[in-house]
């Protein structure tokens, strides 16, 4: 039997982790696998969905910050996003379907930590971090030391995160994420990859960060990416491509065989940066990318 | 003949009367039913491909408190059933030979409860070597599926041999001196995955005895049949076993045949009490008798310098798998799509029903086709481009037309291939110009129409109000919903006029069911002749009420006036007033079914009745899609249908027909596929990874009817449709793609892993 709290205040929702509950969000990952027999519904639960201090997007001095409750129906709509982290409001708009979008929040998808979750990559371009609290404190930590491996974290069983925290975005940036899809809904990433890039005042690279979906046990930043500052962004677009397959580590299931994602992966890097520096030169690129520019974000 | 020009010119309004049910949720499917004192049931599996039962043991299962029966082979008559081949049990018996093979049905008090029992049976067994390759199934040294397989009471002309479960051939002219005619050849091999009908409803039953009878509500799609496999198994007459079918969600082939009523029935019978079994989304893909044949095809025809065909020897596997459901005819049905709707002297095609341990293989909207239909037209594009010629040019030339004989020798009456491959272009070429990486594809496609028995009851009450009660089952197609428009127009009365009492098999005469797009034809003309009984009885009415001759008497507008003169007129509602103080207005209707046409000098063996076609429906697609190089995407864009399906008797439903077979087809050319383990099971069972269609991915659809009113068709001139559009739209999607791979993707389906391998091979 499951019992399930529905507290108002954060403070009894942290109350209740410390006394041994798992949070429910949406429940589109926890309640779905479930039912398909991976893992039993925990003993207790604790939904968070009815604390509104979790459902907040604000503005700081040092960036944006996104309540954990915010759903993918709202990442992909939410002015602040699609201006300035566009690459998230991507990726939001390619999750599931409608009723998948109006429930599924940014927080269930990060704490899930799936190699095939959107909102990973976008998040780790845009150098985020997550907020995790529990009745003892506070701490923030980035996402590469969040995630250690599929559907695993470092988050202690009582800590909530509470909020992802972006930071300022410098001039002349922009950021995509595009994601191979053999089909135009309920799809999940066969590979995916998001970039963030920065232009000079000559519109050559100042900054890149590329980071790949579903390639590895957990989303993987592309390291060594500083050869590819100064160059004009066409020519850094082709070259980001072998070094995403360089990075991967792909399987093969009944998605793709890995030689197909190795490949795939690079081809999804290099559309990434390339929209990424597009926004950056100030053109508009509807979201998602993959829509705009059609298949798999092909020009 | 008649084209509907513009689908947009507002076709009449025709509401389905079961549409508003479905779309608020009112309607009533199975799994919304229940019954006071209902058990759950469930099934114990055999969960291995191929294996020797040593030990099922029910005890512990039996012992768990809720669980008020375990059924197994023994607690049931001991019947081999199916049609033509009978090879099943309803249990397991010494050998299961695939992973959804039923060993014990358990009925409890609650799912979780019937669940555990299953989890309780002790099932002990030694592996058998699994037999899932077709060409190696077909060596002489494969271990066979079904060892007593001589000792089966097959019917008909059957030939036989180890695991190949019928064969068949289309024979005609000499195929070697054709060849040696020939001054081009083209060999080629296409090798189709098998795949699901995949409704959105998964399949339920619920089975209640009173006395010695049971009434079985079902998600059927062809009610007698279940009716007569229940007979069949339990040993019952046919007047002791009602089904009802509630509303359907979908069908698609998936639900016709005869599945789990006898499971259901039984374990009602031994629990005294009423049991309900409702499917989950994983057993739907894997348990029953229906998904659509994994197929081989070998093609090598020749061709005369002028692109005349000379000459095609054809090789066919279609995938049987463990049981014959009711895919005894598909080698015959196969070989006629490989064959093709064109005209070709010199024919030979050896095709082949064959045993695996996988899933068995059934009717799944028009079965064998989209495969037939794939291979053969890529084949064909391929032998356009050997001799330099427009494919469409090469099709106009070598396609059936009216009074042209076809492979098999018949000879067609009034026929509109040619025509719908002119609308087909003639619609594409209007979409935008073609941009990089876009190209046109187009396939054509035929189809049978299936002449069968068919009842009918119409009445008017003393009111007016009109009922029509038939044995047709609505599957989704609107077929049974436009028989109110039939009846409604031969009494010259209002589709509004009438309700319809359908899928009870105790209440309305025999029908065949969702199947072969046979509803209109059949059941049409049953209606028609059910309503023209009482439209009879209503012009004598009329003519003695308004002092007239009955020849003079016309029904329209729900009035009934006098011929030349309008204003003098009764209305309907009165007259059915009069009869209901006397003889009432009843109608029954049959009608004697089309013959199927005579074909002279034929040398088919293994007839299995689908070599001469009565009515064939012909169709064009021609579609326009965009290849992400790349990656091997493939978006479907534009999609230009036409279809000769004869006479359209309800637009929109005929609309909506061609477009879900477009979406059905579009997902079988580009990601429906079922994977199989080394250990001969599925391995992409349920929705997440079996990739169907979304209305996201809808390209544009625009359709035409050319419309033949065909002799010896249904009423008015009118052929089947359900099937037909399924046919021809992913062989069109392979054209288009082998014009921007440069070759064929001989693989279905074309996902974009395998048209990117396609595009990494060397041009030769
Ligand atoms: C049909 C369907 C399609 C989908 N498509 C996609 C897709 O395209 N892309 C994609 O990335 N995902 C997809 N998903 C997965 C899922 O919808 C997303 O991961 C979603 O963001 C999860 O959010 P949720 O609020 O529903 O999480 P929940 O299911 O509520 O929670 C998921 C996990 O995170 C934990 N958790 C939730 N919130 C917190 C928190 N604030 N702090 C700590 N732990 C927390 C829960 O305890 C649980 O372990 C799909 C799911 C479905 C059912």
């Amino acid at each position: 039997m499951t019992s399930i709290t529905i507290p108002t205040s954060l403070r009894d929702v942290l109350e209740a982790l410390a006394g041994g509950a798992r949070p429910i969000a949406g429940g589109t990952d926890l309640v779905v696998s479930s039912r398909q027999g991976k893992a039993p519904l925990p003993e207790a639960l604790v939904a968070i969905d009815q604390v509104a201090e979790l459902s907040e997007v604000k503005t700081g001095t040092d960036g944006l910050m996104i309540g954990a409750m915010v759903t993918h129906a709202r990442l992909m709509t939410e002015e602040l996003l699609v201006e300035s982290y566009t690459a998230v409001a991507d990726a939001a708009a390619l999750v599931g379907s409608p009723s998948t979008r109006n429930v599924g929040t940014i927080g269930g998808n990060v704490m899930n930590g799936s190699p095939a979750m959107d909102t990973g990559a976008p998040l780790v371009v845009l150098g985020a971090e997550v907020e995790l609290r529990s009745t003892s404190g506070s701490r923030r930590v980035s996402l590469a030391d969040l995630w250690t491996g599929p559907g695993r974290t470092s988050a202690a069983p009582d800590e909530l995160c509470v909020a992802v925290h972006l930071p300022l975005r410098p001039v002349r940036s922009g950021s995509a994420y595009v994601r191979l899809e053999y089909r135009r809904a309920m799809e999940i990433a066969v590979v995916g990859a998001a970039a963030s890039v920065s232009l000079a005042e000559d519109g050559t690279i100042a900054a890149v960060a590329v980071a790949l979906t579903a390639v590895a046990p957990t989303i993987l930043a592309v390291p060594d990416l500083d050869a590819l500052v100064g160059l004009d962004p066409t020519v850094a677009a082709q070259r980001v491509a072998p070094a995403a397959s360089a990075t991967a580590t792909p399987i093969s299931d009944l998605r793709a065989s890995d030689t197909y994602r190795r490949h795939t992966i690079g081809v999804m890097a290099t559309r990434a940066v390339e929209a990424a520096a597009r926004r950056a030169s100030g053109e508009t690129i509807a979201v998602p990318v993959n829509r705009a520019l059609g298949i798999g974000a092909a020009r | 003949m008649t084209t509907l020009e513009d689908q947009a010119s507002a076709p009449p309004r025709f509401v389905r009367a079961d549409g508003p049910a479905k779309v608020t949720g009112s309607g009533r499917y199975v799994a919304d039913l229940s019954l006071t004192g209902m058990l759950f049931a469930k099934f114990r599996y055999s969960g291995v491909a191929h294996a020797r039962i040593r030990k099922i043991d029910v005890t512990a299962a039996k012992a768990i408190p809720g669980v008020f029966a375990v059924l197994t082979a023994g607690d049931v008559p001991d019947v081999r059933y199916s049609p033509v081949i009978p090879d099943r049990t309803l249990f397991a018996k010494d050998v299961v030979r695939f992973e959804g093979e039923i060993l014990a049905a358990v009925a409890a008090n609650s799912p979780a409860v019937a669940q555990a029992a299953v989890d309780a049976i002790v099932f002990e067994y030694d592996e058998l070597p699994i037999v899932a390759d077709l060409e190696a199934a077909m060596a002489d040294d494969s271990p066979l599926v079904h060892e007593d397989w001589a000792s089966y009471a097959v019917t008909g002309d059957t030939p036989r041999d180890r695991n190949v479960a019928t064969f068949s051939s289309l024979s005609k002219g000499d195929v070697d001196a054709g060849m040696a005619e020939a001054h081009t050849i083209v060999k080629s091999r296409y090798v189709a995955d098998g795949s699901h009908a995949a409704p959105i409803e998964p399949r339920g039953v619920l089975a209640q005895w009173e006395g010695d009878k049971v009434t079985i509500w079902t998600s059927s799609q062809v009610p007698f049949d279940a009716r007569n496999g229940v007979c069949e198994t339990l040993q019952l007459p046919s007047n002791r076993v009602r089904i009802i079918v509630p509303h359907l969600g979908g069908g698609f082939g998936g639900k016709c045949g005869f599945h789990f009523e006898a499971h259901i029935a039984a374990l009602a019978r031994a629990t005294k009490r009423p049991v309900k079994l409702v499917f989950s989304r994983e057993e739907e893909f894997l348990v029953p008798d229906r998904r659509r044949e994994s197929m081989i095809i070998d093609l090598t025809t020749g061709l005369r310098a002028d692109g005349s065909i000379v000459a095609r020897r054809g090789w066919i596997a279609v995938e049987n798998g463990a049981y014959t459901a009711d895919a005894a005819f598909f080698a015959q049905l196969a070989a006629m799509h490989v064959a093709g709707p064109y005209k070709i002297d010199n024919v030979h095609i050896d095709s082949h029903l064959v045993y695996t341990n996988h899933q068995p293989s059934g009717s799944v909207r028009a079965p064998t086709a989209p495969q037939g239909c794939w291979a053969c037209e890529s084949h064909t594009d391929e032998l356009a481009a050997a001799i330099g010629m427009d494919p469409v040019e090469f099709r106009k030339k070598n396609g059936i037309h009216t009074g042209a004989t076809g492979v098999v020798g018949q000879v067609y009456d009034e026929i509109g291939l040619q025509q719908c491959i002119d609308a087909a272009v003639e619609q594409i070429d209007h979409a935008a110009a073609l941009g990089e990486d876009e190209a046109i594809g187009l396939a054509v496609g035929w189809w049978p129409s299936f002449p069968g028995p068919s009842g009918a009851y119409v009445r008017l009450d003393s009111d007016g109000a009109g009922q029509i009660v038939t044995g047709a089952q609505e599957c989704g197609t609107g077929a049974v919903m436009t028989l109110r428009q039939l009846a409604a127009d031969q009494l010259g009365m209002d589709p509004e006029d009438f309700e319809i009492i359908y899928q009870d098999t105790a209440v309305a005469p025999y029908d065949t069911g969702a199947t072969g797009s046979q509803t209109l034809l059949n059941n049409g003309r049953a209606v028609v002749d059910a309503a023209e009984q009482i439209a009879e009885q209503l012009r004598q009415h009329a003519a003695d009420h308004m002092e007239a001759a009955v020849a003079d008497i016309v029904l329209a507008d729900g009035h009934a006036h006098v011929a030349g003169s309008p204003s003098k007129n009764v209305s309907i509602a009165e007259l059915a007033e009069i009869a209901g103080g006397g003889e009432l207005l009843i109608g029954k209707g049959s009608g004697k079914p089309p013959d199927y046409p005579e074909i002279p000098g034929m040398n088919c063996v293994g007839d299995q009745g689908v070599a001469a076609w009565a009515a064939p429906q012909f169709s064009c697609h021609a579609v326009k899609v965009r290849l992400d190089r790349d990656t091997g995407v493939v978006r479907v864009l534009d999609v230009a249908c036409a279809h000769d399906s004869g006479t359209i008797i309800n637009p929109i439903a005929a609309y909506g027909q061609v477009e879900g077979g477009v979406l059905m087809g579009i997902g079988q050319a580009l990601t429906e596929g079922t994977h199989y383990g080394e250990d001969g099971k599925q391995r992409n069972g349920g929705l997440l990874e079996y990739k169907l269609q979304t209305f996201a991915d809808a390209p544009r659809i625009t359709t035409k009817f050319i419309q033949i009113p065909t002799a010896d068709a249904g009423p008015r001139g009118a052929k089947g449709l359900a099937e037909a559009p399924n046919v021809p739209t992913a062989a069109a999607i392979s054209n288009a793609i082998a014009k921007l791979v440069g070759r064929p993707v001989r693989q279905l389906p074309m996902t974009a892993e395998r048209v990117w391998n396609a595009l990494q091979e060397e041009t030769p």
